[in-house]
């Protein structure tokens, strides 16, 4: 299979893949923050590689993003992005800091927050798909990047780069009714990845 | 007032004074400007792997650092540049993810500068100057008439080589 012949069907199994995985990161997160966190329907993506900064805001928006590798059946990466304001608003919100407070730079405490925060999300939305699919995954320890959407998008891009020049996105988008806490949860797997998904849930070629 | 030309990733352009050429936030990629001083052509393109050998799909040639500047030297020649006359600015090739684990991934940025000094010195073409490696991304600007090579970055005084 090559992206260009994505079918209707794979794509709503992937955007259910995508809404039962971030369905489930979105309660961690929402449990451990004690507040009332929302998801939009995922939507499922094949984008050009200048395409994809542009799910941040563009190639040269400020983000905070966490990325963690995972292994096993499938391989791949999941980042969880956000521009730099929301993710000021979700530390705030874990740290029960003041909004009032000075904010000049994202402090150790601050990117370790973060780092948590996206690995509660990322691993809750693994482990979902492992139930899913019967799968055997395990995950790396998260690293945490802010700089702008293309920079930090390019270490994905290049390792998608290997294998073609287009990725398969599930983006999910989470929304926090008091504070804007726009987050994207993206997961990127190659072609092969994608295969052993469809194949494993049944769905035929 | 020229334009300012953008080249997105994986991407190669030429440019002609009044206008400039720019890429976005490179961030493991390299961006390799090359230009002479005889003229106000120049050239750049933004690659984001060391090397296009052993890779299946590898008909966008911008995207690897042998054919890239492979493909730049020769789009310049069609435009009347001289190979013997050619310098380089290179600048990226940063390691944006520091991971505490086994993964080697974070090294695409330092494999990628290397290849990119390989491939220029096979061509016999000097490097100028360059900013490369550390942890930040980079948004680059480069002037065929003054020959400066500007760089920003994110909460960092832009600053010009």
């Amino acid at each position: 299979m090559s992206y260009d012949e994505m079918n209707s069907t794979k794509m709503d199994v992937l955007r259910e893949i995508g809404n039962i995985g971030a369905g489930n990161a979105t309660t961690a997160l929402s449990v451990m923050l004690n507040s009332n966190l929302r998801l939009e329907m995922p939507v499922v993506k094949v984008l050009d590689f200048n395409e994809i900064p542009d799910l941040v805001g563009g190639a040269d928006t400020i983000v905070a993003a966490v990325l963690t590798h995972f292994e096993g059946d499938i391989s791949g990466m999941t980042l969880f992005i956000l521009e730099l304001e929301e993710a000021k608003n979700l530390i705030y919100t874990m740290l029960g800091k003041n909004d009032s407070e000075e904010f000049n730079e994202f402090d150790h405490m601050d990117k370790s927050a973060l780092k948590e925060i996206g690995n509660i999300l990322m691993s809750s939305y693994i482990s979902s798909i492992c139930t899913l699919a019967n799968f055997h995954l395990h995950t790396d320890p998260p690293a945490i990047c802010i700089d702008m959407a293309a920079s930090v998008l390019s270490m994905p891009i290049s390792e998608l780069g290997q294998i073609g020049d287009k990725a398969l996105i599930i983006d999910s988008k989470f929304l926090d009714n008091e504070r804007p806490i726009n987050g994207l949860l993206l997961f990127v797997a190659d072609e092969d990845s994608f295969n052993h998904i469809f194949k494993s849930l049944g769905i035929g070629y | 007032m020229g334009e300012i030309i953008k080249v997105g990733i994986a991407d190669l352009k030429v440019c002609r004074a009044p206008d400039q050429i720019t890429t976005i936030g490179l961030g493991s990629c390299v961006g390799i400007v090359l230009y002479n001083t005889l003229n106000d052509i120049c050239g750049l393109v933004h690659i984001m792997l060391p090397s296009s050998k052993g890779i299946k799909n590898n008909e966008n040639r911008a995207k690897f650092a042998d054919t890239g500047i492979e493909d730049l030297i020769h789009a310049l020649e069609r435009m009347g540049v001289m190979r013997q006359a050619l310098i380089a600015k290179i600048a990226g090739g940063a390691t944006m993810f520091q991971f505490t684990g086994k993964s080697d991934m974070g090294s695409i940025g330092d494999r990628n500068v290397i290849a990119v000094k390989e491939v220029l010195k096979a061509y016999g073409i000097r490097i100028v100057s360059e900013d490369t490696g550390a942890d930040y991304g980079r948004t680059i600007v480069f002037d065929p008439v003054s020959k400066k090579l500007l760089i920003r970055s994110a909460g960092k005084a832009e600053k010009s080589i």
